[in-house]
């Protein structure tokens, strides 16, 4: 009998992919170090490709660029998704060709990258969230300036864009939520934290709405685009939590996720949320993604486990066969 | 530290075969007097470790041949043609980024004229194909930025299409020099950030070395002789018969207790001859010694390690590696104090957590004929860990890193045992031969305690009716004195813990030369009869009048007072303080002096000027 319902559930799932598979408008890119719990250690070799990978069909990975096992975030330019910037340890990494080549284009000075962020309207713009600040590029990736005057604490985790209006950007740093409409130039403190704010969301169906995952204070939401925000008290601030995600079909379901936190997701715009950690080997969940083109798709990355991903909208789960490691980030670019 | 280890083992094995230094009775530690056979032994040191490690390589079996052998051949001149198949193979596999990155840089350069064609193909094409992480450290970024300048000098007018990052040879020519630029200017002005580490010494020494040797460019090896002679003078000046004593930003848990047993000790044999070789020279130690006969030691700091009049006190400032969050200070200042004299010394920093994991603030190391197995120190640590330690000096997520890092090669990490460390709620004053440190623990702590070490080689240790421990290593007399309750935990690896598990307390250490007195029983007399006030609540508070006659007073977050007289560190540590060694904050000019000898070494003009004071 069990072996007949995984059977039927292979069968459904094979269906399901295959059915979806010619709908897939984007790649899932996945940042990851793979390697071993101690192995991802500066100067420490290992058999295990590390860095960016790609998937064009949600079940196969392709290791793309250089074996890096502190690759953080990636995005790409609006105006040409084949040039994609990737925020790693060494800086920024810009391939022009979806990978086929590389370059540093960061120097010494600009360091452990870890966000990054494109101008939709000014694609030449580029900013990126690094420990010392924020990094702004307004060539292309070309060359870069330190852009945080104003900001205390400039250790910035996350960074975003504001899709409706060029030079309109929110950083996550150390003590808080920043945000400037002059293109980096200024700042100003919108939004006070005890630590570090390590994700910043912007909906996909109503450009004036706002999510933020803090380390000790839960989660905010703006309604202002940003201006102002209030702490989502549905979601406890005891945990860190990684990221949160709006789902780009549905528009009042989101989830997020963090350290001990497992996968918590909301099918009310936040007013409640359900556990949705069962079936995933652990509730240190380094990240999670909802996968804009099959519905009800939600992948977590469990700390030094194997990526998984859920058809069901976390009900059940599954393992992907890239490999156990950390999941620095998921993201997912247009193929056109 | 793991790659160190995964690196080293095998040769630390090899090591008990057959290594004369090693394996010898101790050197002398009289200075040796004749300038040319003070050379002479310094070159013959270099070959011994040359021959032993090209010894361990099998000619017959290219196979087993690695980056440290092929270096010590090449350096031989013997070989070359197993050495370049060798490479061949090995270019295929390159993994441990800066750290194959100097080895490979040293290869390739004693190989341009004994290399095959198609070994330096090899080596050219994994240039070019291999991606080596930049790194998160000062040593990591030495190790790159100096190996890739280099490497740039050695293909120069190449485009970034023959270049793992993309980068032209022009460009690379100029971050890395930048790069370093910016390091030496640091560390000439405010102090080096992973200051007086007993391992990672040999990260900077051996860099500078290579770019003192190699450089195209005059002014970068000026530089490099520069600081290479800054280096070896700020350790040779707090080294005892070699061994690295005092505060460290970081060593490891076997060094803190056998602290000859540490890379720089290599470099304290190699340049000084007064202390054993460690096994395998250290690990690294043949990656200097390749290219060693392209260093002189100056006399001045070769007398500075090894010919010292009297006991001295010697100040140091130097920084906290980067800070990226929980402080608003990128690079905190560190205060070290070091009082040494031919039998002990007594060396200490401010207290706080000033670098992570590995940091060790205080010890008394005493002077022992050898040093080999010896535990010859005693000090106390207050044991911490936690994610806002390490999320100040690491750009990682908070909550993984403490667990991950005890998988890392620092397994103590988080032990409650942990004899390594700092902790912020540590405070630490010296004087002379007198050390206090005071802790008032929160409950929000890991642990509320204090871990005092004690050797398994003290010769005596009487706990007293008074409420010291008195204890005798070597020729030092030490009185130690906790501030609270305690009981004793064995060690594994041999003596024993003090364990104070109060939340309130500290420690007072009160060394002496057993010279210095008629007996064992009036040191302890002397001791007990000094004045001393110990206040706990409602914070830790000591006044205590030392065997020098000083009056100390300190509280727990106020600035300690001596004679009345408050300290104030910001204002009164210098880069360099002391009889040997002298230098500004802000200055980038170190003046080294040893009796009628004086070196500046003078960042502004870059320039070295030597002078025999009349």
């Amino acid at each position: 009998m069990i072996c007949s319902r995984r059977l039927l559930f292979a069968a459904t799932w094979l269906l399901a992919t295959i059915g979806c598979a010619a709908e897939l408008k984007h790649d899932l890119y996945v940042c990851a170090n793979l390697s071993p719990q101690g192995g991802g250690v500066m100067g420490r070799g290992g058999p295990v490709r590390s860095g960016l990978f790609r998937s064009e069909d949600r079940e196969t990975f392709t290791h793309l660029g250089p074996h890096h096992i502190r690759t953080f975030s990636v995005t790409h330019d609006p105006s040409d998704p084949a040039r994609l910037y990737i925020a790693l340890l060494d800086g920024i990494l810009r391939t022009p060709d979806r990978g086929q080549t590389f370059r540093i284009v960061t120097s010494w000075d600009m360091t452990e990258a870890k966000s990054i962020s494109v101008d939709p309207h000014r694609p030449e713009h580029v900013y990126a969230g690094i420990p010392d600040g924020i990094a702004v590029s307004h060539d292309r990736g070309q060359t870069w300036t330190r852009m945080n005057a104003g900001i205390r604490r400039a250790y910035t985790e996350s960074i975003l864009v504001d899709r409706t209006k060029a030079g309109r950007v929110l950083a996550g740093t150390e003590l808080g939520i920043y945000l400037s409409e002059d293109g980096a130039r200024t700042w100003r403190l919108v939004q006070a934290t005890d630590k570090v704010t390590y994700a910043l969301r912007q909906s996909p169906h109503d450009p004036r709405v706002f999510l933020a995952t803090t380390a000790s204070n839960g989660a905010f939401r703006s309604t202002d685009r940003g201006l102002t925000w209030q702490r989502l008290p549905s979601v406890p601030g005891d945990r860190t939590l990684h990221n949160i995600e709006f789902d780009p079909r549905q528009p009042r379901r989101l989830a997020y996720c963090g350290w001990g936190v497992g996968v918590q997701i909301s099918q009310d715009d936040g007013a409640t949320w359900q556990d949705r950690t069962a079936g995933l080997p652990k509730r240190e969940i380094w990240r999670i993604a909802i996968d804009p083109d099959l519905p009800d798709r939600l992948y977590a990355g469990p700390y030094q486990e194997a990526l998984y991903a859920s058809d069901d909208f976390g009900r059940t789960w599954r393992a992907l066969t890239m490999g156990r490691g950390t999941f620095f980030d998921l993201v997912f670019i247009p193929r056109k | 530290m793991k790659t160190f280890i995964a690196l080293v083992f095998p040769w630390l094995i090899a090591a008990a075969v057959a290594q004369p230094s090693f394996t010898a009775p101790p050197p002398p530690t009289a200075p040796v007097e004749d300038a040319a056979m003070r050379r002479d032994q310094y070159l013959a040191r270099r070959m011994e470790a040359l021959r032993w490690r090209a010894a361990q390589a099998n000619p017959a079996e290219p196979a087993k041949l690695g980056l440290a052998d092929i270096a010590a051949k090449l350096a031989l001149r013997e070989d070359a043609a197993v050495c370049s198949s060798r490479i061949v193979e090995l270019m295929k596999t390159p993994s441990a980024d800066m750290f194959w990155m100097f080895p490979v840089t040293c290869i390739s350069y004693l190989g341009r004229d004994q290399l095959t064609a198609e070994a330096k193909a090899a080596i050219r094409e994994a240039w070019r194909t291999y991606y080596p992480l930049r790194g998160d450290t000062e040593n990591h970024w030495v190790m790159y930025y100096t190996t890739l300048h280099l490497m740039a000098d050695l293909w120069p007018d190449e485009g970034g299409d023959r270049w793992f990052n993309g980068k032209s040879s022009a460009e690379i020519s100029a971050e890395s020099r930048a790069w370093l630029l910016h390091w030496m200017d640091l560390t000439t002005t405010i102090g080096q950030g992973e200051y007086d580490c007993t391992h990672y010494l040999g990260e900077y020494a051996i860099p500078m070395l290579y770019l003192s040797t190699w450089a195209r460019d005059p002014e970068m090896r000026q530089r490099g002789r520069m600081m290479l002679d800054w280096v070896f003078a700020d350790f040779a000046v707090e080294t005892l018969h070699g061994t690295y004593i005092g505060s460290h930003a970081r060593t490891d848990d076997t060094t803190v207790l056998e602290k000859w047993n540490a890379l720089s000790s290599y470099f304290a044999w190699q340049l000084l001859g007064n202390c054993p070789a460690p096994a395998a020279y250290g690990g690294w130690g043949v990656y200097f010694a390749a290219v060693a006969d392209h260093y002189d030691l100056p006399e001045v700091i070769y007398r500075i390690g090894t010919d010292r009049a009297g006991a001295y006190t010697h100040t140091e400032r130097k920084r906290t590696r980067h800070r990226w969050r929980n402080s608003d200070e990128r690079n905190a200042p560190v205060y070290k104090t070091s009082y040494i004299t031919p039998d002990y010394a007594l060396g200490s920093d401010q207290g706080g957590l000033l670098q992570p994991i590995q940091q060790h603030s205080w010890d008394l190391t005493w002077a022992v004929p050898d040093p080999r197995g010896v535990h010859n120190t005693i000090f106390s640590v207050q044991p911490f860990f936690g994610p806002d330690e390490l999320t100040m000096y690491f750009t990682e997520m908070p909550d993984y890193m403490p667990a991950s890092v005890t998988f890392q090669g620092k397994p103590t990490y988080i032990s409650e045992s942990k004899l390594l460390g700092g902790s912020p709620y540590e405070q630490i004053f010296q004087q002379d031969d007198t050390l206090i440190t005071l802790s008032d623990i929160p409950d929000s702590a890991p642990w509320k305690q204090i871990n005092g070490f004690f050797s398994k080689d003290l010769t005596a240790l009487e706990e007293d009716a008074s409420g010291w421990i008195f204890a005798q290593g070597g020729r030092a007399y030490i009185a130690y004195r906790p501030l609270a309750p305690y009981e004793w935990r064995p060690l594994e690896k041999g003596g024993k813990r003090l364990l104070s598990p109060h939340a309130k307390n500290g420690t007072i250490l009160q060394a002496a030369a057993a010279r210095d007195f008629a007996s064992w029983e009036e040191f302890k007399a002397k001791v007990r009869a000094l004045p001393l006030t110990i206040t706990l609540a409602p914070t830790p508070r000591v006044a205590f009048t030392t065997l020098r006659g000083k009056k100390i007073e300190v509280a727990y977050g106020t600035a300690p007072r001596v004679d009345g007289r408050v300290i104030d560190y910001a204002k009164e540590w210098k880069l360099f303080a002391g009889p040997y060694l002298n230098a500004e904050v802000g200055g980038r000019r170190l003046t080294l002096t040893h009796g009628r000898l004086k070196r500046v070494l003078d960042f502004n003009a870059l320039r070295i000027t030597d002078e025999i004071v009349p």
